[in-house]
């Protein structure tokens, strides 16, 4: 579609205005607020949508102030083959008027020319894309909703199926595309399944009643199947009673019969039993018979023996006698050898004391003389010390002392030194030997000698007789003599306080002191050794006297024969003899206590042989008696005779008793028994049996019984049928269900594939328009649904919802104008901007005035209509053709005529161009 | 003498086909053309019931089968009692193969002899029973559900001819080996002993049950099926009658009366042209009774889309007349192929065309693709509403 003119009359604030567009290319229509530009593009919707009948609000809102007139719109537009002039008026003098040009012409008025022109609409012009492409005022430029625009897809149908692509319906709408197809195929899934694929609705209640028919008819066939068993049951229970009980009778019969054997049977047993107790009665006896004879037998043999035992004990008491007395006299003899040797231990042990006395007394004798030797010398020690130590008291002179004298007499020489340096010398020389006087003292020169006197003080030279030479020294030389002699009064008193005459005698005082002190020093270290092992001097005084009073006790009869080796080597002698002694005295003992120890075990053996023998001699009188009394109670013979008669007997009961039961056996009770037992255990079962069957007879009929008044073929009939149906059900909605899916899928994999083939040549439009703005480094991701939904810069990815408002808006902006450029010239509709822009930059304003002339240079690209009350945004764009619009007043409002600068041309176009705005002057219409 | 001949009442028959009602509502008959047709099989007794006492007949004889099973409910059981109450003549009862004298049988159940009205017998024990002077049944009742011989020919073999002025009639129940040559078992009436025994003239009238169709021998017309009285499935061959039976020494002369009202119909159509489908409603409109009368289609052809889903429509228009009416799949062989007709009719264009052609290519004959052609048939919904 392409709009040539809009004409406005009476249309809210414009009272009469043609805007004339360009047909090609970006149109900006420029001018103040309230201007009326955006009145223009709602003018457009208003005369497209609304019948001259409606009195909608916007409608309403359009009349203009105060004026009684209706608000009158009219375009003319080419819109594919088709070209015409549409005028509509509405709320005063409706009218509807279409001026066909072209293809052929033709004019129809009212809901006619409605009808018509919305059929044509609906044919050539994709009118939700109109709306899309649409920039409202006061909207953020965002995101178009391209998805479903059908000229839009047409277009990337034919990019995506290229050149020689099929072009399908080409200028006629897709129903499929947008009658929301794929919405109700999903609605007819949802009667069926969950998004998540559950079950649901239909197709879940077909499911449930399919499964709750099959658990009834489940359970209504095993009643059924147990009935049948229980009939079942019932004729086998018939026919097993029956035979049991025929087999209880017959039994019944055979059992007597052996009851009866059975019973003879045991009373012979019994017979059998008697005559074993029998002949085990004789056989005991004949056994205790035997028994009594053996024991008489035994006595007898015992009775001699006791005698045989008496005899044997009474020998060796006998032998004992003669034993028991050689021990003792061993014993005897050992005694007296036990005394001797230990008196003679004794006498050895005496002489070996007094030896080791004697070494004693003569140690001691030799300590006495090193302890008196010592203690002499301690005493001399002690005398030198304390003469050295006297020395050391009367020493006046210290180290100190000493020292300070040395330094008063350094001082003193180094005064003498300093005066004779500075006095005045006199010298003398004489050519001749001359003898004079100085100072009182004779002097002679020798011939040629020179003498030099120094002028301490005053000083007399004469010759005597000659002359008389005073020299006195000057106040600086008398100075330093008067400095010569205090040092030496210093030194003087010095020494005086020391009591000594001079240093020198300082110095011999200081040496004698240390003489002494060193002699102290030996004296203490000769005491300190001679003092070793003892406290002091006392106590080694206590020492020595301790020795001697010792010595003082013993008589002194070793006195002066100290050889103490001789000594020593005599004591060990008598030890070694003393030890000696002691142990022959020990060895006999040991003998002797051997000795008394054989006495004492001889003794003992004595008394056991003397009990042993009596013992034997007590039980040969006790057994020797018991056989008399027995015998006289029952002789050896008749003991004999009855053991041999009592043995017959029992030979005889026992051949009685082995003859009936060999009888017995012959007639097998054991098997005769079994056979009764048995045959009671089998009428036992067989009873058992019958009350069994009989109890499950009644069970089962009981059962059946209660069965009968169920109806159990009426449920199952019942379950059965509506298994049926609950299953025929399932089916079909198994299969509906199915079949939805199905179609669901069908249509959505197609319909995503389709868009998957939009995307691209979508996005290469948008990029290259968008790259004009962000530079070439841009990639954008676009989705199915043809949004933008990344923006790639220079390899950073944002996603279009984070980008800023200036991003969003340009990149808004580009999709737009690149549907624009996208869409085939038949189908494209005006892109209308209005007053958008507000967040971008002046340096991307110019760019963007760039992708205008971009997307609008290709031939038969479509419209661009921009709004806007700051025309510089715009400026940038290239091919624009700019229309100022100034107010259109009503005449009577009209303050200075406009029509001149309405008529202004933008840039270099010539005034009869497209993009004029004509101010028609009319006479105002009657209400 | 003149009796009734009848068998196979089968009260307590349901018929799926007749409807359902869910599980927890089971218990008697379910759903509202259910009802009926067991109202139908009672009506039937009755009615044959006026027949047998307008007829003067000395007996009703029921060769088997009065009821469906040993297991119906006490409703049934107590319906049949009244039922049978209506009746002037008296009735014997022969268990069948469905209601056999084993230890569940329902004619000895405690609830029927209760409410068994004194002139009903049960010829539950086999062998002669004499119903009048001059007139004997020897019945041949089944003790089992599956006996191991030949029932009737065990009765006729211990059979001596009858005293003369002594009519008899053998009541058995099963088929004969001529209509059912089953080696297998052991059960099947042996059609020669029969014929041997009406020669002889140990019997007179071997009144058979079991065949819902009625049937007569070719050699020698005594030997019938009487059908059952109200129709039970949809192969039986002209059920719904009862025979009168005026019967002699030497011959019997049998008239046949109609008691049952209701219809099991199949039907086999081929279905490929709208002419066909015309037909079809044709065909189903003009039957008559249809509120009694179920209908059981066998379809065959190559519908397309269009004329399949007028298919659907047809029949679940005439479904509400009818008391049933249903397409029987295994034999049936009805192929839904969209054709182009249908294609440009959906007038789809871009991937929505792409979608239909695909389904259009699933959907082809050679491809056996049921399921695309439900999709494509909802797609054809979906696209005109």
């Amino acid at each position: 579609m392409r709009l040539h003119r809009v004409r406005l009359r009476d249309f809210r604030g414009v009272h009469d205005r043609e805007v004339v567009l360009a047909e090609h290319g970006v149109t900006v229509l420029q001018g103040d607020n309230e201007v009326g530009k955006t009145s223009t593009v709602a003018a457009l919707d208003l005369l497209f949508d609304a019948a001259d009948s409606s009195r909608r609000a916007d409608i309403r809102h359009a009349q203009p102030a105060g004026v009684d007139a209706g608000p009158e719109v009219e375009a003319e537009v080419s819109t594919g083959p088709y070209r015409f002039v549409y005028r509509k008026r509405w709320l005063r003098r409706p009218s509807t008027e279409l001026d066909l040009l072209e293809p052929t012409r033709q004019q129809l008025t009212g809901a006619e020319a409605h009808a018509r022109v919305t059929a044509i609409l609906d044919e050539t012009m994709d009118r939700v894309l109109w709306r899309a492409l649409r920039v409202e005022q006061h909207t953020a430029v965002g995101q178009a909703d391209l998805g479903g625009q059908d000229a839009l897809t047409r277009a990337l149908d034919r990019a995506a199926s290229g050149p020689t692509g099929p072009g399908t319906g080409a200028g006629r709408p897709d129903p499929a595309a947008d009658d929301g197809l794929v919405a109700r195929a999903v609605d007819e899934l949802r009667r069926y399944r969950t998004p998540s694929g559950r079950a649901t609705g239909e197709l879940r209640a077909a499911e449930v009643r399919r499964a709750e028919a099959e658990a009834e008819h489940e359970r209504c066939r095993a009643a059924l199947e147990a009935v049948e068993r229980d009939v079942v049951a019932r004729d086998r229970l018939d026919a097993e009673l029956a035979g049991v009980r025929a087999r209880r009778r017959a039994h019944g019969d055979e059992v007597a019969a052996l009851e009866d054997r059975w019973a003879a049977l045991q009373s012979r047993l019994r017979e059998v039993d008697a005559a074993r107790g029998r002949a085990v009665l004789a056989r005991e006896r004949a056994t205790s018979a035997r028994e009594r004879r053996e024991a008489r037998d035994a006595l007898v043999a015992a009775v001699d023996a006791d005698a045989a035992t008496a005899a044997e004990t009474a020998a060796a008491l006998a032998v004992h006698e003669a034993e028991h007395v050689a021990a003792r006299d061993v014993r005897d003899a050992r005694r007296a050898a036990d005394a001797a040797a230990r008196a003679e231990a004794t006498a050895a042990r005496r002489a070996a004391d007094a030896a080791t006395r004697a070494v004693g007394a003569a140690r001691d004798r030799a300590e006495l003389a090193d302890l008196a030797e010592r203690l002499r010398r301690v005493a001399d020690a002690e005398a030198g010390l304390a003469a050295a130590e006297r020395v050391l008291a009367g020493a006046s002179v210290d180290h100190d002392a000493l020292a300070e004298l040395e330094d008063l007499a350094r001082d003193l020489l180094r005064a003498e030194a300093a005066r004779d340096a500075a006095a005045a010398r006199v010298e003398l020389s004489a050519p001749g030997a001359l003898t004079l006087v100085v100072d009182g003292e004779e002097l002679t020169l020798a011939p040629g000698e020179t003498r030099t006197l120094p002028v301490a003080g005053s000083r007399a030279l004469s010759v005597p007789g000659v002359l008389d030479v005073r020299v006195r020294p000057g106040l600086d030389e008398a100075g330093r003599d008067d400095a010569v002699r205090e040092r030496a009064r210093e030194l003087a008193e010095a020494c005086e306080d020391l009591g000594v005459a001079d240093l020198e005698a300082a110095r011999a005082a200081r040496r004698a002191a240390d003489d002494a002190a060193r002699r102290a020093g030996e004296h203490r270290s000769a005491l300190a050794r001679e003092l070793v092992g003892h406290a002091d001097a006392a106590a080694l005084r206590a020492a020595h006297d301790a020795v001697r009073d010792r010595l003082e006790g013993l008589d002194a009869a070793g006195a002066g024969d100290d050889d103490l080796a001789a000594l020593r080597a005599a004591a060990d002698a008598a030890r070694t003899a003393a030890e000696d002694a002691a142990v022959r005295a020990d060895e006999a003992d040991a003998a002797c206590r051997a000795a008394e120890d054989a006495v004492r075990d001889a003794d003992t053996r004595a008394a056991v042989l003397a009990e042993r023998a009596a013992d034997a001699r007590h039980a040969h009188a006790r057994r020797v008696e018991e056989l008399r009394a027995a015998r006289a109670d029952e002789p050896d013979e008749a003991l004999g005779e009855a053991e041999t008669a009592r043995r017959d007997r029992a030979r005889d009961a026992e051949r009685e008793h082995e003859a009936l039961a060999a009888a017995l056996a012959d007639d097998d009770p054991d098997t005769v028994e079994a056979r009764v037992v048995n045959a009671r255990g089998v009428a036992e079962r067989l009873a058992g049996e019958v009350a069994r069957l009989e109890r499950e007879h009644a069970e089962t009929t009981g059962r059946l019984q209660a069965a009968g008044h169920q109806g159990w073929h009426d449920q199952l009939a019942a379950a059965e049928a509506e298994l049926d149906a609950a299953g025929r059900e399932h089916d079909a909605v198994t299969r509906r269900a199915a079949a939805a899916r199905r179609l669901h899928d069908a249509l959505t994999r197609h319909r995503d594939r389709v868009r998957r083939s939009y995307v691209a040549p979508f996005r290469a439009q948008v990029e290259r328009l968008a790259r004009i703005v962000f530079g070439p480094s841009l990639s954008l991701e676009i989705d199915e649904e043809l949004r933008i939904t990344h923006r790639t810069l220079d390899g950073t990815t944002v996603a279009f919802g984070a980008l800023s408002s200036g991003a969003q808006e340009q990149l808004g902006l580009c999709a737009r104008l690149a549907c624009a450029a996208l869409v085939d010239p038949a189908d494209g509709v005006p892109v209308v901007i209005d007053d958008a822009l507000g967040h971008t930059d002046p340096e991307r304003l110019a760019r963007l005035g760039a992708v205008f002339t971009a997307a609008t240079a290709a031939a038969g690209a479509a419209q661009v209509v921009v709004l806007t009350c700051t025309p510089e945004r715009y400026h940038g764009i290239g091919a624009a053709t700019v229309v100022p619009l100034a107010p259109s007043r009503r005449p009577a409002e009209r303050g200075a005529p406009v029509r001149d600068e309405a008529l202004r041309p933008a840039d270099d176009l010539p005034a009869a161009a497209p993009g004029t705005v004509l101010d028609l002057p009319r006479a105002p219409r009657a209400g | 003498m003149r009796f009734v001949h009848t068998a196979d009442w089968q009260l307590g028959m349901t018929r799926r086909y007749l409807g359902a009602r869910p599980a927890k509502e089971a218990g008697g008959p379910t759903g509202e053309a259910q009802a009926r047709f067991a109202g139908a099989r009672l009506d039937a007794v009755r009615a044959l019931g006026r027949i047998a006492d307008d007829a003067g007949a000395a007996f009703v004889l029921v060769c088997g089968d009065v009821f469906e099973s040993n297991l119906v409910g006490p409703d049934v059981v107590a319906r049949a009692c009244e039922a049978l109450a209506s009746f002037r003549t008296p009735v014997l009862l022969l268990p069948g193969n469905h209601d056999p004298a084993d230890a569940a049988c329902v004619l000895r159940r405690p609830d029927f002899a209760r409410r068994c009205p004194p002139h009903v017998t049960v010829l539950d024990t086999p062998g002669v029973h004499e119903v009048a002077p001059g007139v004997e049944v020897v019945a041949a009742p089944w003790r089992s559900k599956h006996p191991l011989t030949d029932l009737v020919g065990e009765q006729l073999a211990a059979l001596s001819p009858a005293p003369r002025g002594t009519l008899r009639v053998l009541a058995g129940h099963g088929e004969l080996d001529v209509l059912d040559p089953d080696d297998d078992e052991p059960a099947r009436i042996r059609r020669d002993g029969v014929l041997a025994a009406l020669r002889d003239g140990r019997v007179h009238y071997v009144a058979l049950g079991d065949r819902h169709s009625a049937w007569a021998d070719a050699v020698d017309d005594r030997i019938r099926h009487a059908g059952t009285p109200e129709v039970t499935d949809f192969d039986e061959v002209d059920p719904g009658h009862v025979l009168v039976v005026d019967l002699d020494e030497h011959a019997a002369r049998v008239r046949t009366e109609t008691v049952g009202r209701w219809r099991f119909v199949r039907h086999d159509a081929a279905l490929d042209t709208d002419d066909d489908l015309d037909a079809l409603d044709v065909w189903l409109a003009a039957r008559p009774d249809k509120e009694r009368t179920a209908v059981r289609l066998v379809l065959r052809g190559t519908l397309s889309l269009r004329q399949r889903t007028r298919l659907d429509d047809l029949l679940a228009g005439h479904g509400h007349a009818y008391a049933s009416v249903e397409v029987l799949e295994p034999h049936s062989d009805l192929a839904t192929v969209p054709d182009d007709a249908d294609l440009d009719a959906l007038d789809l264009h871009g991937f929505a065309a792409d979608a239909a052609a695909e389904l259009f290519a699933a959907a082809a004959p050679e491809q056996g693709d049921a399921e695309a052609r439900d999709a494509l048939r909802l797609l054809h919904r979906l696209v005109t509403p």
